[in-house]
């Protein structure tokens, strides 16, 4: 068959089964064009045929025949779309990008062509770029660069780097994630999951194929998806059949699908016994805290601080039907992480027995010490390659079992073996946010203080324990007495892992509601309540901020509003605790003229390359090109994984001490060098190998933890903090609610990275629009199957569901931090969908108290 | 496989079972991959006689089965003449699907259960002999219930055709009113054409004039996602007076289906009042929710209501 691939003729063969998409990446190797969804939904996988955008993971590869295509790679690099996407940061972790892109291109050109060089509006824009989905929520900068793009504003070659520093790789395609990696000899891994809900599994029978074992060592699946064994052959298709050949001898145990029956007496247990309580794995970050069992449920009162007062306060409060009481029951849905790059892992074993991976992990450093311990290595024999990484989230931490799985394979084969999970794998069995159902009580004294606060979560997260969602309720409006309780409701359905601001969320969807309840019951602004039961002077100042802002100060009084379209503003505030990561080291070396600089962390789009770039650049007075980062490699000084807000704050210093250190070095090196200002090109190049080590620095005044916990990580000193003021506007007739506008204070102190940093707090307000509003993850309630297991059934925000969105950064009040600044990357999301919720409020006088505020759940509020 | 360029050659090699028909495969190669169809499969993709869309002397418009949904959202006359068809197809999928998906593939889509739609279960639609859906997860199921089965009919394009009163013609020369190509009380497929035959196009009567049409997709996103109610509605009105009415629903049966009830109170009142509340009273009657998709009631009511009050607007 013959087509025109990039201006080239190509001829390839064809099985009238596969895929364009197949074709484009496997046959022709273009693997700038991406594979998310695999059923028509996201775009990643959009190539133009014969102009015209198309999703090639539905095309058959025959409709392409006498066609051209042109693919991400096709563009150049130099198309007006490109240079955009680059200029306005459209982009996080990259994997949605060259989709994108691609679409981007067609539509600038056609729109220029029909209306010339100026802007759509954003509705246009939205219409356009409907058929694609970004995990990240780059959408603000993807309306930016579209406008630009269509008003004449990238047709010349750039005089600026862009912001982002390997933007360019990921608007042309070139970058490389670990699902682009085929190396010779390769072999494919599919993983064999449990079809049971509760199971022993007596035996497994591989049919004949190699296998490896998955089983914990009860030999006990406790939830549909768990995986159980995995085989490997020389194609995909190949493994597929083999897995299809499998079959696996299960003794049903009696399950536990929902929350309600799993209380009852002589419910089924889902952990019987002591040691297979000690199995269960934790849904939060660091430890698991301690917690006391009865049946399935798991009770920890860790966070509760003179509890017996919080209860005899609150208890006489309801006795008097005290007016300044609010109880009410809040619930949140299960959200799931759906990074777009799957979770992959490509497993080498070499000659001399050293482990070789390839994977898409937001802890390199992690993972390699993980899977030395695991399989008898030191971890310098374990080298941990991730260049980039198509989101996480939370979901990509350690030695997760794709990693598992390729490894065993690769060493039972003696092959490279790659396993990449497609999406229904993803969405059953790679972690979630636990759904909740709080019970809040929240009392205020006459004249309007805190008097008493008691929260009592039930989280949701299968055979995950370990909520810290009441804990978390500690760190919020000073002292007053509390009561806080989390309750581990266990099922069997798949685990809970963390997911950005883990317990925070749906926390804050409780407490952000019930203050602004007594705000609204004495009649009070809510911001000014706020102010006055929060003691800290960086959400002050968020909170001064937020008050002055006209949206605010002309907000309706809530219920007022009349009609079948009502607009509301609500606000939420958040704060997150700062980690920092001690043991963090940024190596410099010069070669030929150039400072490279590694450290072993990783970009999951969080922009770890920009922030060392940014610093180093600035404190040698070098241009950006003149500074190279390499991270996503085990094999260096050790660095932070990219999770709990502490990858910024642990190499921004570490890099700055490099530089310190580089300069004193050159200055014995090249005595020119200038003791502060630019570092002239010639001194870099004279001192040609050169190479020092910067470190993280301990804070002034320590850390909270004198010793390291979890991964390697400190709790500091302070909490950082965000005010979100959101305006909606509620469909009363269809019940729909339209984020229309966001304004995002953010208090972390410096920010290294602006528009990277603005671009994270955005896309933490579409994530946040997600959990409000549409996500849900969603089993069949007999089998405990996980029926949103693609994108078209797990509702994740598009391009037209994005609030224009204003971010503010109070920059001070982190003196005591080595660089100044902390991590926003949790705090920018977590109190969004109360601020929603309190907008719900506001505009229509009915009080949203579960999650998602799907349509239906709106009439029914209404009530009309 | 096979890929026929004329349409003799695409209906000897459906009569002689060497494949079933495949257009844009958008949801044939999505079957596919759940393991619910299987090749060989003849492709129409080159049969480029029926592409387009055309004006018959008659005043009646012929889409041939292989014109792309894009297609149809894109052109004037249509636009002119049939607006609320237009609508319904520039609002369906993503820009990227509608390039590839054709009408005829439109109208003969297999539903979206998601229990269908997973290889893990078996149910009427693929062999089996229960509906796990009814028991189970079923926010999105029908309200209007015409069966055992409960996946609402998925087809945008057919609520619009039915209200238009098309016909879709076949290769063998019959000609099926769309309003027949459907079966709500079949819970073994989503429409009623037997599997050799080839759809040639789809006839749409000539246009009313000074008829006024709107269509609406009820979502929580703002784009790209499937309808929870759609409906098209089309008006005549001669001295403010409603003289015609066509109510068309979908994402609520087992089928497309017309509202002859609303229809028929909808004649003869008044336009300036606005939709009589006593026109859509009988909703409620047609409908017999589960347990988990009782707001679609309502939900059908406030879209009819939107419908026709843009229609009315319209005049
Ligand atoms: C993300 C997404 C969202 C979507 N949203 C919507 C939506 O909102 N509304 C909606 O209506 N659809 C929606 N769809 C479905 C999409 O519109 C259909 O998949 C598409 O229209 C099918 O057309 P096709 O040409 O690709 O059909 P194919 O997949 O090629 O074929 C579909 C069926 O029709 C048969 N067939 C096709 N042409 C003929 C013919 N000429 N004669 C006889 N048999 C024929 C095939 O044998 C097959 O059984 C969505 C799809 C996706 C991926
Ligand atoms: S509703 Fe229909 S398609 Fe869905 S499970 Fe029931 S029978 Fe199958
Ligand atoms: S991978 Fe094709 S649309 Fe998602
Ligand atoms: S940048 Fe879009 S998914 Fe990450």
């Amino acid at each position: 068959m013959d087509i025109v691939v990039n201006d080239t003729a190509t001829e390839v063969s064809t099985d009238p089964d596969t895929t364009a998409v197949e074709v484009v990446r496997e046959d022709l190797a273009l693997t700038g064009t991406k594979l998310s969804c695999g059923t028509g939904v996201c775009g990643a996988c959009t190539v133009l045929v014969d102009g015209s955008p198309t999703a090639s993971c539905l095309l058959p590869a025959t409709a392409l025949e006498g066609r051209t295509v042109t693919t991400v790679e096709g563009l150049g690099g130099s198309h007006p779309a490109q240079r955009a996407f680059a200029a306005h940061d459209a982009l996080q972790c990259g994997y949605c990008t060259p989709g994108f892109v691609v679409e981007a291109a067609a539509f600038v050109d056609r729109w220029r062509a029909e209306h010339g060089d100026v802007a759509p509006d954003r509705a246009a824009i939205a219409d356009a770029m409907a058929g694609h989905l970004c995990r990240c929520g780059a959408y603000e900068g993807i309306y930016a660069a579209v406008a630009a793009a269509c008003r004449g504003e990238h047709d010349t070659e750039p005089e600026h780097a862009p912001p982002r520093a390997e933007a360019m790789s990921k608007v042309t395609g070139e970058a490389t994630y670990t699902t682009d990696v085929h190396p010779d000899g390769c072999q494919f891994g599919v993983i064999v999951r449990s079809t049971a809900a509760h199971a022993r599994v007596r035996a497994v029978d591989g049919g004949g194929s190699p296998l490896v074992d998955l089983l914990p060592d009860d030999r006990t699946v406790r939830y549909v998806g768990q995986p159980v064994a995995a085989v490997v052959a020389p194609t995909r298709a190949k493994a597929l059949a083999a897995a299809e050949a499998v079959t696996v001898d299960y003794e049903t145990l009696p399950a536990v699908l929902d929350p309600e029956s799993a209380r009852e007496d002589g419910a089924p247990v889902v952990y019987p016994s002591k040691r297979e309580r000690r199995s269960a794995p934790s849904s939060a970050e660091g430890a698991t805290v301690p917690g006391s069992w009865s049946g399935n449920l798991r009770r920890s009162t860790l966070g509760s601080w003179r509890s017996a007062t919080a209860t005899r306060r609150l208890r006489a409060a309801a006795e008097r039907d005290d007016p300044n009481l609010v109880t009410a029951e809040f619930s949140t849905g299960i959200q799931l992480h759906n990074a777009m790059e799957p979770h992959g892992c490509v497993a080498r074993w070499d000659e001399r027995g050293q482990l070789h991976l390839r994977t898409s992990t937001q802890t390199v450093g992690v993972l390699a010490r993980e899977a030395a311990k695991r399989w008898g290595l030191s971890p310098q024999q374990v080298h941990v390659v991730a260049e980039h990484v198509g989101g996480g989230f939370g979901a990509k931490s350690g030695l997760t079992t794709e990693t598992v799985a390729a490894v065993e394979l690769a060493r039972k084969t003696g092959t490279p073996v790659r396993v990449v999970l497609d999406r229904a794998e993803e969405l059953t069995d790679t972690g979630n946010r636990p759904g909740t159902r709080t019970r809040l009580s929240l009392l205020a004294t006459p004249s309007g203080d805190l008097a008493a606060l008691g929260m009592d979560v039930h989280a949701e997260g299968g055979v995950s324990i370990s909520s810290v969602a009441a804990l978390l309720a500690r760190l919020f409006y000073g002292t007053a007495p509390r009561r806080l309780r989390d309750i581990d409701v266990t099922t069997n359905h798949p685990p809970g892992v963390p997911f950005r601001g883990p317990g925070a969320a749906p926390m804050l969807w409780a407490l952000e509601q019930g203050v602004d309840e007594i705000a609204h019951r004495r009649g009070e602004d809510p911001i000014e309540l706020r102010r006055r039961w929060d003691g800290n002077p960086k959400r002050h100042a968020l909170y001064d901020w937020a008050a002055a802002l006209p949206v605010w100060l002309e907000r309706p009084t809530a219920g007022s509003a009349t009609g079948r379209f009502r607009r509301g503003v609500g606000v939420a505030a958040a704060n997150w605790h700062y980690m920092a990561n001690p043991g963090t080291e940024v190596e410099v070396t010069l070669d030929r003229g150039t400072v490279v600089a590694r450290t072993g962390t990783q970009d999951i789009g969080t922009g770890a390359r920009s922030v060392v770039t940014n610093v180093l650049a600035e404190e040698l007075g070098l241009p950006v090109e003149r500074v190279r980062v390499e991270v996503g490699h085990s094999a260096t000084v050790h660095g932070p994984p990219s999770f709990g807000s502490q990858t910024t704050t642990s190499i921004g210093p570490a890099a700055s001490d490099a530089a310190r250190g580089l300069r004193a070095a050159l200055r014995e090196r090249v005595p020119e060098t200038p003791p502060e200002g630019p570092v002239p090109p010639e001194a870099l190049e004279r001192a040609e190998g050169m190479r020092v080590v910067g470190k993280r620095h301990r804070d002034r005044r320590g850390y909270l933890t004198p010793f390291t916990v979890g991964d390697g990580f400190a709790l500091g000193r302070g909490l950082s903090g965000a005010v979100h003021v959101t305006e909606v506007e509620v469909d009363t007739r269809l019940g729909r609610v339209r984020p229309t506008r966001v304004w995002a204070g953010v208090a972390a102190g410096r920010v290294y990275a602006p528009r990277l940093a603005r671009n994270q707090c955005e896309g933490g307000v579409v994530q946040g629009v997600g959990y409000a509003l549409y996500e849900e993850r969603r089993a069949d309630p007999a089998t405990g199957t996980v029926l949103t297991d693609n994108m078209e059934d797990y509702r994740i925000p598009g391009i037209g569901d994005t609030p224009e969105t204003v971010v503010h950064f109070h920059e001070g009040g982190w003196d005591h931090v080595r660089g100044g600044g902390v991590g926003l990357g949790e705090v920018s999301t977590i109190g969004v969908a109360a601020s929603i919720g309190n907008a719900v409020f506001n505009a229509t006088g009915w009080r949203p108290r579960d999650l998602p505020i799907r349509p239906d759940r709106v009439l029914k509020g209404l009530g009309s | 496989m096979t890929t026929p360029t004329t349409v003799h050659a695409a209906t000897e090699a459906l009569a002689s079972h060497a494949g079933r028909a495949r257009a844009g495969g958008t949801d044939v190669v999505a079957l596919a991959h759940a393991r619910r169809v299987e090749g060989p499969f003849v492709d129409l993709h080159r049969l480029t006689e029926l592409r387009g869309i055309s004006r018959r002397p008659d005043g009646s418009t012929l889409v041939g089965a292989t014109t792309t949904i894009a297609e149809v959202a894109a052109d004037a006359t249509l636009r002119a003449h049939y607006p609320a068809l237009v609508a319904t197809a520039g609002a369906l999928a993503t820009p990227q699907i509608r390039a590839v998906a054709t009408v005829g593939g439109n109208l003969l889509q297999r539903n979206r259960c998601s229990y269908y739609r997973n290889p893990a279960f078996s149910c009427l639609q693929s062999g089996g002999d229960t509906c796990p859906a009814r028991e189970g997860e079923h926010q999105h199921a029908a309200v209007i219930d015409q069966g055992p089965c409960v996946a609402p009919h998925p087809s945008s394009m057919a609520v619009a055709l039915l209200a238009h009163e098309a016909s879709a013609h076949l290769a063998d020369g019959g000609s099926v009113p769309v309003a027949e190509l459907y079966d709500g009380t079949d819970p073994t497929r989503d429409h009623q054409l037997s599997p050799g035959r080839l759809v040639t196009g789809i006839e749409l009567p000539p246009p009313v004039p000074g008829e006024a049409a709107a269509h609406h997709r009820a979502t929580a996103r703002s784009r790209a996602e499937w309808p929870l109610v759609e409906a098209v509605a089309r008006l005549s009105i001669s001295d403010g007076v409603i003289s015609g009415a066509v109510v068309a629903v979908g994402a609520v049966a087992r089928s497309p289906v017309r509202l002859t009830e609303v229809e028929d109170a909808l004649v003869n009142s008044p336009v300036s009042d606005g939709p009589p509340p006593a026109a859509l009273a009988g909703i409620t009657g047609l409908c017999s929710p589960l347990p988990g998709n009782g707001y679609k009631v309502e939900l059908l009511r406030a879209t009819v209501t939107e419908v026709l009050e843009r229609a009315l607007r319209q005049d």
